[in-house]
């Protein structure tokens, strides 16, 4: 596939991933410990068990993207 | 998770995402025996070796699979033999022999899946053939070959039992084959930090992860085959990436991309942000980075020869275990002329 097209896009914005993940380490490392409390034998995890750590991780990405975008 | 892979693979793709799970530790073990059953697309293998290939970066990726090549280059340099005709079987780049010197291996067949991966192949000094084949399809004919070398291409196969029967089937008598696969334990991290990410967000989970061979079942299956003398020894191989999305990033420049029949088509945005950071937390260093752990299982097997030493005959011992303790007893003085 030549040219630009939705694949080649969406991968492109794939790449920036990382740089703009690294910008919230606190956010990830809440949400990592609300996860990883639950292996320990704590509770089970089910679905959305850590809805507000991911909430507030995935507003600082969506904010870290919007001005990396700028 | 145990009957799920036996329904077909569309079908699979809507159950899994509303199986519940409880933690890591489902995925790995031994993988299922039965003839006859699919696990992998080989056609989408055949795919990815190639796409891999093609890119113009595809050395930056080769590292794990050099570093297993030349353990296996080790391996067989320890065996005080020539080969005059050794076969590769899944050899992609020619990771091994291009460590091995006319003297050890005068002739090479070097197999691989795809083609495009043969064509870029390192060069080495042994006279080489190339030949696309299958890791279950041998084209060879019984008893021809003295040294056969695998390199992390056999944990693809659809049938294990089989492509090792194959295997001990085109060795020559006292031939020995010396191979290496993923097995075990490999990327335990991406495993969970998928799985716990993907519950979370998504309410079940889905494999990504290849189901691998436990280090115990590997002595079965290459007795099964009918090799003699086997050892089976593990090494764990951790790399360092930045995050988890060079680790996927990695695996697909590697090739070794998930084609199971049962993968999921998509990951969701989402669930690739709390895997992330799931794995960081759960298993990332001080230094920020994130390791990768790939359990490789080295395997040596022979074929049955006369020459072999067998185990003695019951009844045949000579001295009893009661005269260790004479051991340390001066020897008597007509026992003395040695």
């Amino acid at each position: 596939m030549s040219g630009s097209n939705v694949w080649t896009r969406t991968r492109e914005k794939l790449r920036l991933f990382p740089e703009i993940f690294a910008q919230c380490g606190s956010e990830a490392a809440a949400y990592g410990k609300c996860v990883s409390a639950t292996t320990t034998g704590g509770q089970e995890l089910k679905k959305d068990l850590c809805a507000k750590e991911f909430q507030a991780l995935k507003t600082c990405f969506t904010n870290a993207a919007k001005k990396r975008a700028k | 998770m145990m009957n799920i892979s036996r329904r077909s693979p569309l079908f699979l793709l809507l159950l899994s995402s509303s199986s519940s799970g409880s933690c890591c530790g489902l995925q790995s073990g031994s993988r299922r025996l039965i003839s006859g059953m699919k696990v992998f697309d080989r056609r989408m293998k055949r795919r990815q070796r190639s796409w891999s290939a093609r890119q113009e970066d595809t050395e930056l990726y080769d590292y794990l699979r050099d570093e297993v090549g030349s353990r296996l280059a080790d391996r067989v340099h320890d065996v005080a033999r020539t080969f005059p005709l050794a076969l590769d079987v899944g050899g992609g780049k020619n990771h091994i022999t291009q460590h091995l010197s006319k003297d050890v291996v005068e002739r090479l067949f070097l197999t691989d899946v795809s083609e495009e991966t043969l064509k870029r192949r390192r060069r080495g000094e042994i006279a080489t053939h190339c030949v696309v084949a299958d890791e279950e399809f041998l084209p060879f004919k019984e008893n021809t070959f003295d040294l056969v070398v695998s390199s992390l291409s056999l944990h693809w196969t659809n049938d294990l039992p089989a492509a090792l029967t194959q295997i001990q089937q085109v060795l020559k008598p006292d031939g020995v084959f010396i191979g290496a696969m993923v097995g075990g334990d490999s990327l335990y991290e991406l495993r969970c930090s998928l799985q716990l990410a993907e519950t979370e967000r998504e309410g079940g989970f889905s494999p990504h992860v290849s189901p691998y061979t436990a280090v115990t079942d590997l002595g079965n299956l290459l007795s099964h085959a009918g090799f003699n003398m086997l050892t089976v020894d593990v090494d764990d191989v951790q790399v360092h990436y930045p995050g988890i999305f060079e680790v996927m990033m990695d695996l697909q420049g590697m090739a070794e991309s998930n084609c199971a029949w049962n993968r999921r088509a998509l990951l969701h945005r989402d669930t690739m942000l709390a895997a992330a950071a799931v794995y960081k937390e759960m298993y990332g260093n001080d230094d920020g980075s994130v390791p990768a752990t790939f359990q490789i299982l080295y395997m040596i097997g022979w074929k049955p020869h006369e020459s072999q030493a067998k185990p003695a005959k019951r009844g045949s011992a000579s001295t009893s275990f009661a005269d260790l303790s004479k051991i340390n007893k001066p020897i008597r003085k007509d026992d003395a002329d040695l």
